[in-house]
């Protein structure tokens, strides 16, 4: 199959095939953005595409993600049984991902601060506050120094990379 | 061709490093590059050591993305190469990240003659830096944009002869594409060189808002077994795998599903 036509803003050495493709970056970086903003981060549909194609890959992507999640929390994911996926939709849609570790510390922090963490994530969430210091925005670093962090009705204690968690 | 008459393999995870193991006659696998971080682990060291082949697979270097490569990206996946004693890496035909945002996922690039310059000097940039060849794998999309000059035959032989990359095949992706777009997918096989596929990916999905989701979750259905065994009628490739990630099932599961890879493509089974 021949290509047609791809009309004006096309950079004539990008239409000759095969050489350096400057200006196709620059217009390319705009409509991936475009697209990957709609995607993620609740922006508009960018003109052409099909609404019902991206609602189908946005709930595509928050199930893939939850099932991440699920992966790396899993008292967090199991606390919500059948409705881990719905629940953790319900949270991250518009939020981008943030990688799993984050995502899933955003969720329970959020939820915790509410008073609707259950239990036995509270106990999880607490293990982690313990272990590493996280200040919402950039990956996790594992503390030098003795910690002890509360969640819930849980105290986590922890040195040298091991945890303890204590119930009061 | 890196890899000749390998067989059938499956694809290392941690949480199936065990049924990897236990296969005695496993020669091939795949590991995810972006999992590694220095020594690999013993499991897959264990198998490298005793002659499996193992291929680290990208998913991160977004070659196809407006930005020029990140090299310490592209220097861990050499690194992975060296260390593991590859014969060839692999990557895709997907961006995963835009104005500064992880999508989290591999979307399709546009099918345009623009984005497919952007693609060609991406995947040129990573050849030169990587050891060994690089293979490229169309992935699953569940949309297209709207501005399409090529179709996906026609751009994955044009990027193939621009670059002389080598394909992963992954024949779950041309099922469920093909399915969702309502074409044959067999129509495409015909229509892609099939000269130049280095393995091939196969993998289980499910249907959900009427369309097919390529999710490496599910068992692998009756359909991409019959457009695997279609594929080795036309031209068997060197080497197929199945690949897992998350939802893992039982060993014997698992073993039975690799057993009808191998009965599919008619090379022996790697399970006894």
């Amino acid at each position: 199959m021949s290509p047609t036509d791809p009309g004006g803003g096309t950079d004539p050495r990008t239409a000759a095939g095969d050489a350096p493709a400057d200006a196709g970056r620059a217009e390319l970086a705009v409509r991936q953005a475009e697209l990957v903003a709609s995607l993620v981060a609740g922006a508009p549909v960018p003109d052409g595409f099909d609404p019902d194609d991206l609602a189908v890959a946005r709930r595509a992507l928050l199930r893939k993600r939850a099932g991440e999640v699920r992966h790396g929390w899993p008292l967090l994911a199991s606390s919500y049984g059948a409705d881990w996926p719905e629940t953790f939709a319900a949270w991250a849609a518009g939020r981008p991902p943030a990688g799993a570790l984050r995502d899933g510390w955003d969720l329970a922090r959020q939820l915790a601060a509410a008073g609707t963490l259950p239990e036995r994530a509270a106990a999880e969430l607490a293990g982690r506050e313990a272990l590493a210091r996280y200040d919402g925005r950039s990956a996790p670093r594992p503390r030098r120094l003795p910690a002890a962090r509360r969640v819930g009705r849980t105290v986590a204690v922890a040195a040298f990379g091991r945890v303890r968690l204590l119930s009061r | 061709m890196p890899m000749a008459d390998v067989g059938v393999g499956v694809g290392w995870r941690s949480e199936i490093a065990g049924v990897l193991a236990d296969l005695p006659g496993l020669r091939f696998t795949e590991v995810v590059a972006e999992s590694l971080a220095g020594e690999p682990p013993a499991l897959l060291g264990a198998l490298a050591d005793r002659g499996v082949t193992v291929i680290p697979h990208g998913t991160r270097l977004s070659l196809g993305g407006a930005e020029p490569v990140q090299p310490a990206r592209l220097a861990h996946l050499a690194n992975a190469a060296r260390s593991l004693s590859a014969p060839l890496v692999s990557e895709h035909v997907a961006f995963v990240r835009g104005g500064g945002v992880e999508a989290g996922h591999l979307l399709p690039v546009p099918r345009t003659r623009a984005a497919l310059a952007v693609l060609v000097e991406n995947v040129r940039a990573a050849q030169a830096e990587l050891p060994v060849p690089l293979a490229l794998e169309p992935i699953a999309a569940l949309f297209d944009w709207p501005d399409d000059e090529y179709d996906e035959a026609g751009f994955l032989t044009e990027l193939l002869s621009r670059t002389d990359a080598l394909l992963l095949l992954d024949v779950a992706n041309v099922y469920a594409n093909a399915r969702n777009r309502g074409q044959d997918p067999v129509a495409l096989l015909d229509r892609l060189p099939l000269e130049r596929v280095a393995y091939v990916h196969v993998a289980g999905g499910s249907v959900r808002d009427g369309r097919y989701h390529d999710t490496h979750t599910d068992p692998t259905p009756p359909e991409v077994f019959e457009l695997v065994a279609a594929l080795c009628e036309r031209r068997r490739p060197p080497a197929l795998m199945l690949e897992r990630d998350g939802r893992y099932p039982p060993a014997d599961e698992l073993r039975a599903e690799l057993d009808a890879l191998a009965d599919a493509a008619g090379y022996p089974r790697v399970t006894t």
